[in-house]
């Protein structure tokens, strides 16, 4: 059975990540055999410099899913080059590094960074920053998505994914710009944007006042976008959005993801994505399926 | 074959779901030879349903940790409300013991208190079980609201625990809040260590009282948790030493480094 996937040049042997943010390799805890079955692995967003991130409240719980306003607390690119890195490296799992910045430069100052440690497999582009000349997602405007894709591309070695928000009128307009300017990959969705009220303060129940919904709360409307997308551009997707169980990945692959990412689910469930390639398996086998090719995209309407 | 993401993630069976008071339940948990791993102060994340609700775990501390790992929760919301109807024989999925728990006190401390308000109490047994291994006196100043929230300590008291407790109503013991049972406190710096855990406005008064005497201490926080291994940076706090995660860092501080 092939499930094997591609993203410009970087080879996956099959098609489960880890949502950006979602996942962190601990030592102590980490079952390393198990992990090492995985397609790819993808850390948390990095930033050019340390940041440590929002006040509490950070989470709070939904009906089927949370709302999270974390604020990328990360150390920052070059400790995470020299401390995490090595560790997530000494797995031997291929690594999509996502990276944010503040503005242009640094999205190249990362990239720039990035073309250094050898073994990598893809570099993300977290676009939900804000766009300083508007007030804006970067990802929310195609000229400043093109225009960072393109810049990144230029100097980067590997292959470059755009990371979307759902927050967004069309998101086949953001893609079509990410596909213009050269990325190899797109990968969607990020969370929406909410707000959660503690009606006997009558503030809002996360300290950075909006957060982000993740969950299966959003599933329904992370397939409905991936399939839109997978109708206008040609380059891979990475789908995500509410993945527990194969099943939703499935419906991923079927509306046109190449891969898939388990996020919120490795919160409740930290097999989760285990399991969701152990099912996708078993549903091929079913089907009598031999190459993942066959059901990607395989909507029928 | 199953595959498991962490190596401290398992089914466990109830062994028993004991009603305590009115709130207070206590649940034993069947976690074979992962419970002899267990620090004290060190929590459990419990999955209660295979459904999606609750959504999150919840985490708990653990009580003890003889045969069983046990906990000790009160009813406030839906996932402990769903929890406390479980019955024996019945599995959870359970990730842990988490965290970083107590440390032990050095050599020279002679007299241990523990201040624990309400639930807070939770992760005193299986430190006080230690304390007990080491010969070290032991104090336990407990602030329960209401009788509901007082059940019987014999366990605490079989280890030797002097035990003092107040409530809010005076329904049982001192009428007030546990501070007022500050002044059995040896107040010797080099020969008294402190353990807090229960309601953040209770730790701060034991911190400001620890501080005005010199007293070194432990205390044990929470903060909502989605992952509860580190990996969500969802229940960071600020503390002396920059923001660190209550699930992997702590849920045990040293009581100097956390801002109330
Ligand atoms: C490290 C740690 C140890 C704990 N040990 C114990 C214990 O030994 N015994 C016990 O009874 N309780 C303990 N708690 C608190 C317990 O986790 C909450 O009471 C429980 O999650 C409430 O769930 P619920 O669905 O009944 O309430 P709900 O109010 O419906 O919960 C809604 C959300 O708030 C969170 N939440 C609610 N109260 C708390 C709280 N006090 N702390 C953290 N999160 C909260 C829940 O996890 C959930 O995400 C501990 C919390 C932490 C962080
Ligand atoms: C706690 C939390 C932190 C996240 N942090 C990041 C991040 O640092 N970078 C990023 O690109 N996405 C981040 N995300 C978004 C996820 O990667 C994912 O796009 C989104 O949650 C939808 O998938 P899910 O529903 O499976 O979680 C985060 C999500 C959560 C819940
Ligand atoms: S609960 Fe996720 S880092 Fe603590």
């Amino acid at each position: 059975m092939d499930l094997s996937v591609k993203i410009g040049k970087a080879k996956f042997s099959n098609p489960v990540t880890v949502a950006s943010g979602t996942f962190e390799y601990i030592k102590d805890y980490c079952s390393i055999s198990d992990l090492k079955k995985l397609g790819a692995l993808t850390p948390k967003t990095v930033t050019l410099y340390a940041q440590q991130g929002n006040p509490s409240p950070r989470i709070v719980e939904i009906p089927s899913g949370m709302i999270n306003a974390i604020g990328i607390e990360n150390e920052g690119i070059d400790a995470f080059i020299s401390g995490r890195l090595v560790e997530f490296k000494k797995l031997g799992v291929p690594l999509i590094i996502s990276v944010s910045g503040k503005t242009e430069t640094e999205f190249k100052m990362l990239a720039e960074k990035l073309n250094k440690p050898k073994g990598l497999s893809a570099i993300e582009l977290n676009l939900s920053c804000p766009n300083l000349k508007k007030k804006s997602l970067v990802a929310q405007d195609p000229k400043a998505t093109y225009s960072i894709v393109k810049a990144v591309k230029r100097i980067s070695k590997l292959p470059v994914i755009a990371k979307l928000t759902p927050n967004v009128g069309d998101i086949t307009v953001i893609a079509k710009a990410a596909q213009e300017a050269g990325a190899d990959g797109i990968s969607m969705i990020n969370t929406f944007s909410g707000l959660v009220i503690d009606t006997k303060t009558r503030k809002s129940a996360i300290g950075n006042f909006t957060g982000g919904v993740s969950g299966p709360a959003i599933r329904p409307m992370a397939v409905n976008m991936v399939y839109n997308v997978a109708q206008k551009v040609s380059i891979p997707i990475i789908g995500m959005g509410g993945i527990m169980t194969a099943d939703d990945a499935l419906q991923f692959i079927i509306a046109g993801a190449t891969m898939v990412a388990v996020g919120t689910a490795n919160f409740i469930e930290p097999k989760a994505p285990l399991e969701v390639l152990r099912g996708i398996k078993e549903y091929m086998k079913k089907n009598k399926l031999n190459n993942l090719k066959q059901l990607r995209g395989s909507l029928v309407r | 074959m199953y595959s498991f993401m962490y190596k401290n993630q398992y089914k466990a069976k109830i062994v028993s779901n004991e009603k305590l008071t009115a709130k207070l339940y206590r649940m034993s948990l069947d976690a074979g030879k992962i419970t002899e791993k267990v620090v004290p102060g060190q929590f459990i994340h419990i999955r209660i349903n295979d459904t999606l609700k609750p959504f999150f775990r919840r985490p708990f501390s653990i009580y003890r940790a003889k045969n069983n790992i046990e906990i000790l929760y009160e009813v406030v919301g839906d996932g402990t409300r769903m929890l406390s109807s479980k019955k024996n024989g019945e599995v959870v999925d359970v990730i842990g013991p988490l965290g970083k728990g107590f440390s032990l006190p050095s050599k020279k401390i002679k007299q241990v208190i523990m201040i624990g308000g309400g639930v807070g109490v939770a992760p005193f047994l299986a430190l006080s079980d230690e304390l007990k291994k080491i010969k070290c006196e032991q104090v336990l100043l407990y602030g329960g609201r209401t009788k509901e929230h007082i059940f019987n300590m014999k366990e605490y008291k079989a280890n030797g625990c002097k035990v003092s407790i107040t409530t809010d109503d005076g329904s049982v013991g001192i009428k007030g809040r546990v501070s007022k049972l500050y002044s059995k406190i040896n107040t010797d710096p080099e020969r008294t260590f402190i353990y807090t855990c229960g309601p953040k406005p209770m730790m701060a008064s034991v911190k400001e009282f620890a501080q005005k005497h010199g007293i070194d201490g432990q205390v044990s926080c929470e903060e909502v948790m989605a992952c509860g291994v580190g990996a969500c940076k969802g229940c960071s706090i600020d503390t002396s030493k920059g923001y660190k995660t209550v699930c992997f860092d702590g849920p045990v501080f040293n009581i100097k480094d956390i801002k109330f």
